[in-house]
């Protein structure tokens, strides 16, 4: 295996990068980072192989020493390579602002939409799986 | 008296609009400033779509996406029009709409019936004044379009073009190459090609960073893990590159209107510079002339009574 090129050393510090088609958000040095993958929750230490990602709707979380940083975010992509983890979203909402009854409110819409067809049927799905990742981290 | 009072008073109203003209010109001086700045920090997202494409590319193969499919007889089109709310920005919004109706013509010629959908008043207005109905219009992008606007527009196309509402989406904006260098283009946003998924922009600026960004990234290939696997990754990405172009072509119609308002007012305090010279020498001869002949009648009235 060539182990070369992948980065053992695992005293080095964490970048994460949040970038949305706006700006990049967030550009910090961070200990832990744990990414809402398409199918569950993906933690980052520093060393971690390199990955390209698909991301669900979720919870991004940042830790450096004991501070803990929160965002919602909107799917989008991860890549994860010499200790940088990048993220790529349409939007990310620091947990703070995700509002419970928006939320809710957003998971009854979602809930209520008539899908017929295939298309439909997993834009709905979607739909109610992004308001359900918001009113997780709104009632967190 | 009367000829140089009428003079002076139209000098003040050149004064006047001179000082409009001048304020307008720093506000979108201002404007564009910002404008720009949102535009560089809006291409990080395309630079590392575009990487993240690249890396994949290498791994994934062909994609098929229903948005790349060509579709070999488009019998319907859209074509959105991205105009300015304001006027008085030179020659923006004519190029933008001259652009749009040349589109038009050839779609009509070709036997595809296309509809419409506009930004801006500018557009409205004009398209109002050649009897057309756009099917949609917008006016809440002003200097500063948001993604969050912009997404909800992208997510109808894409939902358009899926159902087969639409065979193609044109867009007629104008586009940002570099200061000094804005023209009016069509592009056809969907179907979209694969070279395009991962391509940042076209511009020479670009270029040139990418090929910084490929040279450094020379050498074997990071060892990526998928989750869930490259080709899937891949068929996500294509609907988000087409909204981020779709945003793109709006921060390029801000900052490109802002550029236009910013030469246009220049050009317009420049030209009241000259028209104030030129009315204050033509006042100056005429009190002079007056003088002239007011002496004149006083030495003929002298000359009488002797």
């Amino acid at each position: 295996m060539s182990t070369g090129t992948i980065s053992t050393d695992t005293s080095h510090q964490l970048k994460c990068v949040v970038v949305t088609p706006e700006k990049t958000l967030f550009d910090e040095a961070v200990e832990f980072v744990a990414l809402p993958a398409f199918d569950g929750e993906l933690g980052i230490c520093p060393g971690h192989t390199p990955v390209i990602a698909r991301l669900g709707y979720g919870e991004l979380r940042t830790r450096v020493g004991a501070t803990i940083k929160r965002y919602f975010i909107d799917g989008g992509f991860a890549q994860i390579r010499d200790n940088v983890v990048t993220v790529l979203t349409s939007r990310a909402i620091p947990a703070a602002l995700v509002s419970g009854p928006a939320a809710a409110t957003e998971l009854a819409t979602a809930q209520a939409r008539t899908a017929k067809t295939d298309l439909e049927q997993a834009e709905k799905a979607k739909a109610i799986s992004r308001a359900r990742a918001l009113f997780r981290i709104a009632s967190h | 008296m009367a000829k140089a009072r009428a003079i002076v008073k139209r000098r003040k109203a050149v004064q006047n609009i001179k000082k409009i003209t001048r304020t307008m010109e720093l506000i979108a001086t201002a404007k564009f400033k910002k404008a720009l700045d949102r535009a560089t920090e809006a291409e990080a997202y395309t630079r590392k779509i575009a990487e993240l494409v690249a890396d994949l590319g290498a791994t994934a193969g062909d994609v098929s996406h229903p948005l790349l499919q060509d579709r070999p007889e488009p019998k319907k089109s859209l074509l959105l029009v991205l105009t300015s709310n304001r006027g008085l920005a030179g020659g923006y919004n004519g190029n933008v709409l001259r652009a749009a109706t040349r589109a038009l013509t050839d779609a009509n010629t070709d036997g595809i019936s296309v509809s419409t959908e506009v930004a801006g008043r500018r557009g409205i207005v004009f398209l109002k004044y050649r009897g057309l109905t756009p099917d949609a219009t917008y006016t809440q992008f002003e200097d500063k379009p948001q993604f969050d606007e912009v997404e909800p527009i992208a997510d109808k196309y894409i939902g358009m073009f899926l159902r087969g509402e639409i065979d193609r989406l044109d867009v007629a904006y104008t586009r940002f190459i570099n200061a000094a260098r804005q023209t009016a283009v069509v592009d056809t946003l969907l179907p979209m090609s694969v070279a395009q998924v991962g391509q940042v922009v076209e511009s020479v600026r670009h270029a040139k960073q990418a090929e910084m960004s490929k040279s450094t990234r020379k050498g074997e290939p990071v060892p990526y893990e998928f989750l869930p696997d490259a080709a899937s990754i891949l068929e996500e990405i294509v609907p988000v590159s087409f909204k981020v172009r779709l945003f793109k072509t709006f921060l390029d119609a801000a900052v490109s209107e802002q550029i236009s308002r910013m030469v246009a007012m220049r050009g317009a305090t420049e030209n009241a510079d000259e028209m104030i010279k030129a009315l204050s020498r033509l006042y100056n001869r005429a009190r002079q002339s007056q003088i002239t002949g007011e002496l004149a009648e006083i030495i003929g009235g002298a000359a009488a009574l002797e």
